[in-house]
């Protein structure tokens, strides 16, 4: 076969069958980084590590914040609600937007048509466009209202007692959402990454029936709508989603992510259930040894993510969440390069 | 007479408004507050965390099940304190310094509140000096701390050396809780007991306290 573009890669793999190679790509945090290309951009360092997408999300790279305290760094998000950053940098949600169904009626939606929004993604298109897959996040309808428009407690609450209140927020957040992937489309994008945990590491948030009601129908709508324009989606959750993984999965998801290997989702017998209909996409532990094991260790990790997972395509091997702060140089090194060794189609692993 | 067994049901049924009109009925019969707390609220809500456990109920049934035990206590809690009824004690809580999550944390504190503990919540990426301070201004018998990462992890495990170079680890008991944590690392770091979600700290902050 020839050396197929990373864009291709993704592409062929997303579709179930098999590229030239696995293929890789991932955020990678600053830290690990520069212990790897000290002083590279992140997209100089997607270029040296020849990864075959870049991935960025909305939350950082497309929603406006408005100081509200400097010594507390407390901001206010473009929903109206409260962030607090972190030591790490992550903008937290320390108060909703919306108190009250009544605070619906009067609400005022972001312009997602603001052109300052698509400024990253724009550079990305004129510095990767056909060769790496552009890979952008879309925040799920669950976890945008779950976290910055009606907060954990509210969201939960109205599950049980005010279900028009939940419908009227996700048809708000819809609204947004499917402007912003319009845009998104129009300008180049080749793969949405949805992004929003429905799991804890135990179980699923809410029960199966709440699934169905309220998370996978406004998920189906982004779905539906980045396939009429002929793009992919992948879908990420973490924690533990065998007893719901078959709703995603009926949405339209062509990924799915990370199969959290923490909530005991098993990546073998992911591919034995259902690796048929959704491109796995996973899991080589940032828990555990990217974190704290060998070289060695995580390169004999990411073989087996192969062996269990790689047959027949349909495979994009990936750390289980994220290259975080606190994942070892080294060791992301080791497993893209594992993933370069073992990966090779066809595959010779058994 | 109200039958305290229903107002447990309610409670399980996170019936917001039967748990409050039960009360008020059970108070204007004179039945001992104290009474209606350990005899239809609280056994509602350990039934509740047993039915989390078991699979049946997930955070919106724990949520509002939280509700209904909340707006019950608001009624008990203006003669809780005069009948000298059991109260578990102050419990300070806060997720770990770099790590961002508080959904866990924030069931454990409903759990908590629900089964008679005064708690102060410190949010989310809590460093050690904060950690301290706290322990050494208030008067908390139980220190929780929640980690979510097993990168974060360790900063469990400094908080716990910090509270002892300031001579403040014996002052309050220390429970640690999140997705990666196991029983086998709470104590090898040093911490008096573990909780892997929210139902499950409330058991064990009783049983720390000697009240289980």
């Amino acid at each position: 076969m020839r050396k197929l573009t990373g864009l291709e890669r993704v592409l062929t793999a997303l579709k179930l069958q098999e590229p030239d190679v696995v293929p890789h790509f991932e955020r990678v945090a600053k830290k690990v980084r520069e212990g790897i290309l000290p002083g590279a951009s992140e997209e100089d360092f997607v270029e040296y590590m020849d990864l075959d997408g870049i991935r960025f999300i909305d939350r950082t790279h497309s929603w406006s914040y408005e100081t509200v305290d400097e010594n507390k760094r407390i901001k206010r998000d473009q929903w109206g609600g409260l962030v607090r950053y972190t030591t790490e940098d992550n903008p937290v949600p320390i108060e909703p937007a919306i108190k009250s169904e009544r605070d619906l009626d009067t609400y005022v939606l972001p312009d997602p048509d603001e052109e300052w929004r698509y400024e990253y993604l724009k550079q990305m298109v004129k510095r990767f466009k056909g060769e790496r897959a552009i890979v952008v996040g879309v925040t799920d309808i669950f976890a945008l209202g779950r976290e910055n428009f009606l907060g954990d407690i509210g969201y939960f609450r109205a599950m049980v007692k005010n279900p028009d209140f939940i419908n009227r927020a996700n048809d708000i957040l819809l609204n947004y959402q499917l402007r912003y992937m319009k845009n998104c489309i129009d300008l180049g994008t080749d793969i949405f990454w949805i992004n929003g945990d429905w799991a804890m590491t135990e179980k699923p948030m809410v029960s199966r029936e709440f699934t169905q009601r309220f998370l996978g129908p406004p998920f189906q709508k982004l779905v539906e709508y980045a396939h009429s324009r002929g793009v992919p989606c992948i879908k990420h959750t973490d924690g533990n989603i065998w007893p719901i993984y078959d709703i995603i999965i009926k949405a339209g998801a062509d990924g799915l992510h990370p199969i959290d290997p923490m909530a005991g989702m098993d990546i073998g017998e992911a591919k034995a259930k259902f690796g048929d209909k959704v491109c796995l996409c996973g899991n080589v532990s940032c828990a555990f040894s990217l974190v704290s094991g060998t070289v060695e260790e995580v390169r004999q990790e990411t073989k087996e993510v192969i062996r269990k997972a790689g047959k027949g395509g349909g495979l994009i091997c990936m750390s289980s969440n994220s290259i975080h702060s606190g994942v070892k140089p080294e060791n992301y090194v080791a497993m893209v390069k594992a993933i370069r060794e073992f990966g090779q189609y066809p595959l010779s692993l058994d | 007479m109200v039958n305290l067994e229903e107002l447990s049901q309610a409670v399980i049924a996170g019936d917001i408004d039967a748990a409050s009109e039960l009360t008020e009925k059970a108070l204007a019969t004179s039945v001992p507050a104290s009474e209606i707390l350990n005899k239809g609220l609280v056994p509602g809500l350990q039934k509740v965390g047993d039915l989390f456990e078991a699979g049946e109920y997930f955070l919106p049934e724990l949520i509002v099940s939280g509700d209904a035990v909340s707006q019950a206590l608001e009624l008990l809690a203006p003669l809780l304190g005069k009948e000298d009824a059991p109260y578990m004690g102050k419990y300070l809580i806060g997720t770990v310094q770099g790590d961002v999550h508080d959904l866990g944390k924030n069931i454990v504190i409903m759990m908590l509140q629900g089964n008679g503990w005064e708690v102060t919540d410190l949010g989310v990426d809590v460093s050690s000096e904060e950690f301290c301070a706290a322990v050494d201004q208030g008067d908390f018998q139980i220190l929780g701390m929640s980690s979510l990462l097993t990168m974060t992890m360790p900063n469990a495990a400094s908080t716990i050396e910090a509270l002892k170079m300031a001579g403040l680890r014996d002052k309050v008991k220390i429970m640690v809780g999140g997705a990666p944590t196991t029983p086998e690392w709470a104590e090898k770091i040093g911490a008096d007991a573990h909780a892997k979600d929210g139902p499950t700290a409330a058991k064990v902050a009783a049983a720390l306290r000697g009240k289980s």
